[in-house]
């Protein structure tokens, strides 16, 4: 037997509810794989974006507010740490390397990030893509998505917080505060790394310091620039990377300069302020942010399940409704000779297509609903969030779609039972 | 010393036998709003010839559309017999009434119940869908021949957009797309104006007789009964217990 001419009558014929009820399950699917890929993306990206800080140490407060703005540049004031902890650093012989991370100005609205040459070549791991890493004040290296050529000359504006401006485009407020005569030369351009530093320019710590009446963290008559700041009084920074030789020495790093540790060491020593140092891996953080965004995507997965769940038994009466409505066709069908399995598969094909276009289509609108969000995400963010499917959209349009194919078999089934007679005579 | 048949007579008689429909004792009894149980049909005895024309006639409700639904195996008799040849119709389970019916049977309904989402071709062929995969050459030239026995020139119009003399026609065409040994047909030109009535009347007969098939037409259309070989008056069965026959059958 061949029910698929039928099967095709009874969607044309059914052309507007088929198309509403293909779009309610599209809706259905598309906002379970919107939020599994987009929850997905944004870990996996983040977890990118971190990659290169190991381990980071600033002024006791939030640890969080540390990492948006070190990692992900969601740049607020945040305290200064003492400059000495640079120098502890320096003869600390469980680090490998480590830089400062300075913030504050501006250039078209990219943050301008004070810090050194290797970290700024990310510990080595990458090469500019045009020019080369600054080796002088006075240089700069752009992100990749920065609109500045080699050669352009960056003038620096003070603005200790970044957001609410648009990547690219001088402000007013820009333009008030901006620091006459220490502008910066472009020398190379960094190779795209996804994460919000592809939009900050790149400069030598030196010249943040500089550029704030600070010095330039090194003794008097050095011109050179990177560690070790050899200056007596070393200006404060917000933040220090730190590349732990070892795993242990960074779990030994990490305790000796979380905050209780630095209080000890403050009164050991005498050498940093009171305000003490707080240390902490960002890993360990993220941990506990993506805790929190599980948390959040497994109420919008229930959400988004039980949304599923209603739009299922939904369709399924009016599916039922619509079958009761064409039981006069197939009972023509059956006085023609048709056999049940014949109307059954009619009825239930019918149902299971549209069930199977309503997941093409939820799959493809849910991609392009995460992919949407994504660029969104990285307008406002910087974070380049990389949107796929995997196995657990699959999976969960999979199961949408047995669940809901196995549920169609019970208006098909009642065909079964439905007296052909009587249903002729309508 | 008796000369032996011909073995062309005995074929002949065997296809007689095998094509002639005989309804025995047949009772349907229904049950009203009360719950009481009324009949609804009382025929003894029916038998049909291979081949033959034969028009019911009556007032609504009657019962004309019930003979036509227990000779189809649509519904069951309370008591008696429905046979088509060696076939105990009647005595069949689901699935193999269907086969008979799909094998046997042609329906021509009053509605034409077209499936309008269809074209014409499609619509006479469909019966093949439910045995088979494909729609054979000689299937689809066969639906060919037939709607242009039927006048209809233009088989890639879809049947919603037809006229209902039109739909009747493909209707026809359907019902004998499977050259059926029996064509059942309920009042097939009720829903048509006199002309197309006339028309399709004298189609369904000619094409029948020229199937060979034998045709039962529950009708009121006084010109299609007229062209029936033998017509028989179906009344009201009376209510229960007072069991009577059906008036002017014949066997």
């Amino acid at each position: 037997m061949n029910p698929f001419a039928m099967v095709w009558a009874d969607l044309r014929a059914l052309r507007w509810t088929a198309l509403a009820i293909v779009a309610l399950i599209a809706m259905a699917v598309a906002i379970g794989v919107a939020i599994g890929a987009q929850e997905r993306a944004l870990r996996k990206s983040s977890t990118v974006a971190a990659a290169d800080f190991d381990l980071l140490i600033g002024a006791p407060g939030s640890q969080t507010q540390l990492l948006m703005s070190t990692i992900y540049l969601q740049l607020e004031a945040i305290p200064l740490m003492d400059g000495a902890v640079l120098k502890a650093l320096a003869q600390d012989e469980r680090v490998a390397d480590f830089a400062p991370i300075a913030f504050g100005d501006v250039s078209r609205g990219y943050p301008i990030i004070g810090t050194t040459s290797a970290f700024a070549g990310r510990w080595g791991r990458i090469a500019p893509s045009e020019g080369r890493l600054f080796a002088a004040e006075g240089e700069a290296v752009v992100g990749a998505d920065v609109r500045y050529k080699l050669g352009d000359r960056i003038a620096p504006s003070h603005a200790p917080a970044v957001q609410g401006r648009k990547a690219g485009e001088e402000d007013e407020d820009e333009a008030k505060h901006r620091h006459a005569g220490h502008d910066y030369t472009v020398v190379g351009r960094l190779p795209p790394l996804g994460s919000p530093w592809d939009r900050a320019i790149l400069v030598p710590v030196e010249s943040v310091w500089e550029v704030h009446g600070l010095g330039n963290g090194h003794a008097p008559g050095v011109e050179r620039i990177g560690a070790p700041f050899d200056a007596e009084t070393l200006p404060g920074v917000p933040a220090v990377v730190v590349k732990p030789r070892s795993v242990a020495g960074a779990y030994a790093l990490r305790s000796h300069y979380r905050q209780s540790g630095a209080m000890a060491l403050f009164t050991a020593r005498s050498q940093y302020s009171q305000s003490g140092t707080m240390a902490f891996f960002p890993a360990e953080v993220l941990v506990g942010i993506y805790r929190a965004l599980g948390d959040a995507r497994g109420l919008l997965v229930l959400a988004s399940t039980l949304n599923a769940t209603l739009v299922l038994s939904s369709i399924l009466l009016l599916l039922v409704a619509v079958a009761g409505l064409r039981r006069r066709r197939y009972a023509v069908l059956r006085a023609m000779g048709a056999p049940r399995l014949y109307v059954l598969l009619v009825i239930w094909l019918g149902m299971a297509a549209l069930m199977a276009l309503g997941c093409v289509a939820g799959l493809m609108l849910g991609v392009g609903a995460a992919g949407a969000l994504a660029k969104a995400v990285e307008a406002q963010t910087g974070l380049r969030l990389a949107i796929s499917v995997e196995s657990p959209e699959l999976l969960q349009v999979a199961l949408l779609f047995v669940v809901g194919t196995v549920l169609s078999l019970l208006p098909a089934a009642a065909s079964f039972r439905s007296p052909i007679a009587t249903e002729l005579r309508g | 010393m008796p000369a032996s048949p011909s073995p062309n007579t005995i074929a002949a008689k065997d296809l007689a036998t095998a094509r002639t429909l005989r309804l025995t004792g047949v009772t349907l009894d229904h049950r009203g709003g009360d719950g009481r149980p009324f009949r609804v049909l009382d025929l003894p005895k029916l038998v049909v010839a291979p081949g033959e024309h034969l028009g019911l006639r009556g007032p609504s409700g009657s019962g004309k559309t019930s003979i036509l639904h227990l000779i189809a195996g649509l519904i069951l008799p309370g008591s008696g017999t429905v046979a088509w040849g060696e076939t105990e119709v009647s005595a069949l389970d689901v699935s193999r009434r269907d086969r008979w019916r799909l094998n046997t049977l042609g329906y021509v309904f009053q509605d034409f119940h077209l499936i309008p989402e269809l074209d014409v071709a499609a619509n006479i062929t469909l019966p093949a869908s439910f045995s088979s995969w494909r729609i054979g050459r000689a299937e689809r030239e066969h639906g060919e021949a037939l709607a242009r026995r039927m006048g209809l020139t233009d088989l890639s119009r879809k049947a919603g957009v037809l006229s209902r003399g039109e739909q009747q026609r493909v209707a026809i065409a359907r019902a004998l797309s499977r050259r059926p040994a029996l064509i059942l047909a309920d009042e097939p030109t009720a829903s048509l104006d006199a002309a197309h009535a006339e028309e399709v009347g004298t189609l369904l007969v000619e094409a029948a007789r020229e199937a060979g098939a034998t045709l039962i037409c529950a009708s009121h259309d006084s010109g299609l009964l007229a062209r029936m070989e033998r017509c028989i008056d179906i009344a009201p069965a009376p209510p229960l217990p007072d069991l009577a026959t059906v008036s002017g059958h014949a066997a």
